[in-house]
């Protein structure tokens, strides 16, 4: 008990003194628990909302994929004599025919988009009676003929709709424009879809290019019926064609759908909260290693009167504890606040959550508990044993600043074997001829190298200080000095000080480095292989009116169509695969230009030819004149003669195999073509601009679509990527406030620990601004160590990822120096921020006080 | 007697006055009212160029505040304090600083040195701070003084506390002060390594013509310096020019004795 109660009073008394690692644990714990509310939060809405979308009974056609329109981008469908059949079996009450769609774009008078962002989907369909459990009207009434439509509020809100407003659909067959004649809301949070309505007609034939069919049928149960009884009788009316869900195996298919996703987004920001913790980790083993040394004399007292070891050590570490506890409980409320957040940026960006839904689980606050806690003890316990080795006589030693760690050679040895294990496994990776040998190397080689450089980082504090100092200090004599030297005095310190914000700034250079190659990669590919002049694609397959458009368009001197295609391979040797096939005019030759290993590419597009990749070619032993077998999805099996193998070595259209449009035709019918993936354009000789203006205009009816020029098509990759990169940065942005305030912590607890230095240094002739100057300098030196580190380590890393991708077609390595510099120089003023506080402090000292102190 | 004035304003040393620095109706307290405690009661001190001035008293008769006041180290409450012509009481914290810095030298009871520098650089230590040239003659000389030419590139933890001490010492007299204060520069010293350092101290002042102010508890540090200032009660109450550690020793006696039957 004796062992609680000091390390109770240690805590309370040096509470200022942990106030810092408690931020660092509740910043990490906050984020966990964040994340973790958020993620849960997300599928309660999703739950609710499944829930009552679906009816008792759903009879859908067997194919149909929830979130998948059929490759010919029309949603499969049911004769509307199958309601007949389900109403007649016993047990069902009612019976209606849904019909609806995601392969549709809505917009206003203005040719703008009024869909869903975000992700969310956009629905047209007809307005049923299952749609009233989730919604309701709350202006205007139901659709009733053609010509009319009905919009959900959030939409209407978002874009400003009112009733009499014109909004134009745009199906894959065909346009349809209808007035707003009604508003329903959501009586459940609509997470971000758009839904537009149509009375069952104008749905039927604008959404499934017919009248008597229907997208799915909704089935009511009688009275005293369960929906699984319900199904069973529906199933045994009907053929094996369909498929028949109970309102809880719907619900539950579209929740394992969005469950998925929003694993991949909770794991992914599971795992930059472990990054967090990671730097958190250093932070407490400085503050608890600190804060033994200035204990010393104290602890050595313990022992002298007879503490045990075990109970010196666990008095540090029951201090922890505490420390875990307090950080992670402020952690776990944090945690909710970050949630709401977060629900707050999912709005602004289009996504409705509501914080009636705000799910906290027991396992959140649990987990978050544990983690926090458990994180902590298992930092301080290197101090805490540290601790339990002071012998009793430090109690008898003079009492000054205590003994300066030094960095051990067997320290040294170990840093060394490791990063030298990391640095082989990063040239291995980069030496991989397969890329997934090369991803474990790639993992094992970062993992090591890290390591590595954490074990060796207070060796190399004393040399890279040194050149640091000698570069930056030295112009400012002898405050530059003394700051060196205090930066130099406990290598240890600041290693771990420096490699905490090591670890954010690697993976920040490692994937700018990436992220910049792909630019390079992708810009100099297109320079080399795209002739198209311009390029056309949305995230709705191009229709076919939008493609008319754009063949009208004058001053185009080609328009290339291209189309992927679902198909089964059998190769000559038997193998089968089911990756489809590219189907494209033949004009894409000159639009994407490929390298051929054998035969011209320009013959793929012959009757009956087509390529494959050379990775293909060379697994299956294909050459030029075999014949492979083609099954297309929807059409008959052709016979097609292998007349280019093209290069894999590329990053557009990798493996690709080609046919033209016309030998497509003769084995797939009309009905089951689909729309194009992409397109391209060439403009005729020097009216290139012209031709962009004209093209852009043509597709103005389409905003759904894109339409770039190479330079603005490069421009968008790049936007692309810098998004993706900002993102994670943003990310790995808590990762590097825990690293500043480590340096913070250690410069506090430093400036602590030299009260009487600074006494003594005030006392003969230093002024504040010289000493707050020598602090702001050891913060700065200490955070370029850091950088320095980081930056050669992530620059390492990345330029052995794009090695190793160079295998995917990341053929060019490009550093981002702007990048790389600004980050350094940043790091600076990321150390002189962090010295603002302790600098002022150690400023504020009572000169006597300071010389007085013990 | 809270006076110990009794030195002529004007003396013989030149252009420079004969007081080095002085105070005038000092007072010095903590807290108000009830429980307020005065550390110096209207203290008139002059502390004479070139000498060597040891001030001593029980603990708590205010010594070490006197000497930190005196020092530009702490402020007073009420009273004037004068280094040769210039007025410190009411300066801001940067010219105080700048005074330490150039014009007065410290050597303290324990802790003088920073631990991050070597033995030379620390003597340089004020100097560099100001940015100042020094004189290398003379910091050879001083070096040589306190004997510590073989040590200069050794660090704090790697000299004896004798050593440390005499490092202190140099570092005092090398950015020659116009005034040196030591607060028990020998109380963690054994009597031969503090023999030794009260040695050098003399020294500088008969030779070198240095100023030292010295607070002490003890009689035979005290009876190297040229007078004995007694504090009892935040009040100078004795003064004794060229003592002997017998002669202080039996003062302080009687002082106990006095505290004791009053």
């Amino acid at each position: 008990m004796t062992v609680v109660k000091t390390s109770m009073r240690n805590f309370l008394a040096h509470k200022g003194r942990m106030a810092l690692s408690a931020v660092a644990v509740l910043l990490s714990v906050a984020f966990v628990c964040g994340t973790l509310v958020f993620t849960d939060t997300m599928n309660t809405t999703f739950d609710k909302l499944f829930a009552v979308t679906s009816s008792d009974v759903t009879v859908a056609p067997k194919d149909a994929e929830a979130e998948d329109t059929p490759q010919n981008g029309v949603p499969e469908s049911l004769p509307a004599s199958t309601l007949e059949k389900i109403r007649s079996v016993d047990g069902v009450k009612s019976v209606e025919g849904a019909v609806v769609s995601m392969n549709v774009t809505v917009v206003d008078s203005d040719n703008d988009n009024v869909g869903a962002t975000s992700g969310a989907p956009t629905l047209a369909g007809n307005w049923t009676k299952n749609d009233l459990r989730s919604m309701e009207i709350t202006s205007g009434h139901a659709p009733r003929g053609p010509g009319e439509t009905m919009v959900d509020s959030d939409t209407a809100d978002k874009h400003d709709l009112k009733i009499g407003d014109e909004l134009r659909t745009i199906a894959q067959t065909g346009d349809f424009k209808a007035r707003i004649v009604g508003i329903a809301s959501f009586t459940v949070t609509n997470p971000g879809a758009a839904v537009v309505y149509f009375d069952t007609a104008t749905a039927q034939r604008e959404l499934l290019g017919g009248a008597d069919r229907f997208s799915q049928f909704n089935v009511t149960a009688a009275t005293g019926v369960t929906d699984a009884q319900l199904k069973q009788s529906v199933s045994a009316a009907l053929d094996g064609t369909f498929k028949i869900q109970t309102a809880k195996e719907a619900s539950d298919e579209g929740r394992e759908d969005v469950g998925e996703f929003m694993d991949v987004i909770k794991y992914a920001m599971l795992g930059f909260a472990g990054i967090a913790f990671l730097v958190g980790i250093f932070l407490i083993i400085n503050t608890f290693s600190m804060l033994v040394a200035q204990r010393t004399r104290e602890i050595g007292l313990m022992r002298a009167i007879g503490s045990s070891r075990r109970q010196v050590n666990r008095s540090v570490l029951v201090e922890a504890f505490l420390l875990g506890i307090v950080g992670s409980v402020l952690g776990v409320a944090a945690g909710v606040g970050i949630a709401v957040g977060l629900m707050k940026l999912m709005s602004a960006a289009g996504m409705n959550l509501s914080t009636d839904d705000l799910t906290i689980k027991t396992a959140t606050p649990v987990t978050g508990l544990i983690l926090g806690v458990v994180v902590t003890v298992l930092a301080a316990y290197l101090p805490a044993r540290r601790a339990g080795k002071i012998s009793p006589m430090a109690a008898l030693r003079d009492a000054g600043t205590p003994a300066d760690g030094k960095a051990g050679w067997i320290r040294g040895l170990i840093g060394l074997v490791l990063t030298g294990a990391g640095a082989a496994a990063l040239l291995t990776a980069a030496s991989a001829d397969k890329a997934s040998d090369g991803s474990m190397m790639l993992g094992a080689g970062i993992v090591l190298s890290l390591i590595g450089f954490v074990v060796i980082g207070p060796l190399l504090a004393g040399f890279v200080v040194r050149v640091i100092s000698a570069v930056l200090l030295r112009a400012f004599g002898p405050v530059g000095r003394l700051a060196e030297r205090n930066a130099l005095r406990n290598p240890r310190r600041t290693g771990a000080t420096g490699a905490a914000l090591m670890i954010g700034l690697a993976l920040v250079a490692c994937l700018s480095v990436v992220g910049s190659s792909m630019v390079a990669s992708a810009t100099s590919e297109l320079d080399k292989t795209v002739g198209a002049d311009f390029i056309v694609q949305g995230n709705q397959r191009i229709v076919p009116q939008a493609e008319k458009a754009m063949t009208d368009t004058p001053g185009l001197e080609h328009v290339t169509r291209y189309k992927t295609l679902d198909a089964t391979l059998t190769s000559p040797d038997g193998k089968t695969d089911d990756d489809g096939v590219t189907a494209a005019d033949p004009t894409y030759a000159e639009d994407v230009r490929r390298v051929t290993t054998e035969g011209k590419l320009s013959a793929a597009y012959g009757t009956d030819a087509m390529s494959v990749g050379s990775d293909y070619a060379a697994k299956h032993g294909v050459h030029v004149g075999d014949t492979l077998s083609v099954a297309f999805k929807g059409g008959e099996t052709a016979k097609l003669k292998v007349a280019a193998i093209t290069s894999d070595d590329v990053a557009i259209d990798q493996g690709a195999r080609y046919i033209s449009i016309a030998t497509m035709e003769k084995y797939l019918p009309a009905e089951n073509v689909p729309p194009n993936t992409i397109m391209f354009a060439k403009a005729e000789d020097g009216r290139a601009d012209q031709a962009y203006a004209a093209l852009k205009k043509s597709l103005d009816a389409y905003p759904q679509y894109q339409v770039a020029d190479q330079t603005d098509y490069k421009q968008e990759l790049k936007d692309q990527i810098g998004q993706l990169l900002n993102m994670v940065y943003g990310l790995l942005a808590l990762a590097i406030i825990v690293a500043v305030l480590g340096v913070v912590n250690t410069l506090a607890l430093s400036v602590v620990e030299r009260t009487r230095e600074i006494g003594l240094m005030r006392a003969i002739g230093l002024s504040r601004r010289q000493l707050r100057r020598m602090i702001r300098m050891e913060s700065v030196v200490i955070a370029l160590f850091g950088a320095l580190l980081g930056l050669g380590l992530g620059m390492g890393w990345g330029a052995t990822a794009q090695k190793l991708l160079a295998l995917e077609g990341l053929n060019v390595l490009d550093i981002p120096w702007p990048t790389i510099i600004g980050v350094f120089i940043g790091s600076a003023f990321v150390g002189l921020f962090a010295a603002l506080v302790p600098a002022f402090r150690a400023g504020r000292m009572n000169v006597l006080n300071a010389i007085a102190t013990e | 007697m809270t006076s110990a004035v009794s030195i002529p304003m004007h003396g013989s040393t030149g252009g420079r006055t004969a007081v080095a620095a002085r105070a005038r109706q000092v007072v010095k307290a903590y807290g108000s009212g009830e429980t307020r405690v005065v550390a110096l009661d209207h203290v008139d001190v002059d502390i004479a160029r070139g000498q060597f001035t040891a001030i001593m008293g029980p603990s708590g008769s205010g010594k070490s505040t006197l000497m930190h006041c005196l020092a530009g180290l702490d402020t007073v409450t009420s009273g004037q304090i004068y280094l040769d012509e210039t007025e410190i009481t009411g300066l801001k914290d940067k010219k105080l600083t700048q005074l330490r810095r150039d014009r007065i030298g410290f050597i303290f009871q324990a802790f003088n040195l920073l631990p991050t520098l070597n033995a030379i650089e620390n003597i340089t230590l004020p100097m560099d701070i100001a940015g100042r040239k020094y004189d290398r003659a003379w910091l050879d000389r001083v070096v040589e003084t306190v004997g510590l030419a073989g040590r200069l590139k050794h660090r704090p933890t790697q000299l004896s506390g004798g050593q440390q001490q005499r490092v202190a010492v140099a570092r005092a007299l090398a950015a020659r002060p116009e005034i040196i204060f030591g607060d028990e520069p020998t109380g963690n010293l054994d009597s031969r390594a503090g023999a030794e350092v009260l040695g050098f101290l003399r020294r500088s002042v008969t030779e070198l013509g240095q100023t030292i102010v010295m607070v002490t508890h003890d009689p035979v540090a005290a009876s190297y310096a040229d007078r004995v200032l007694y504090l009892a009660d935040g009040r100078i109450v004795d003064e004794m020019h060229k003592p002997t550690a017998e002669a202080v020793l039996d003062r302080m006696k009687d002082f106990d004795a006095r505290g004791r039957t009053s």
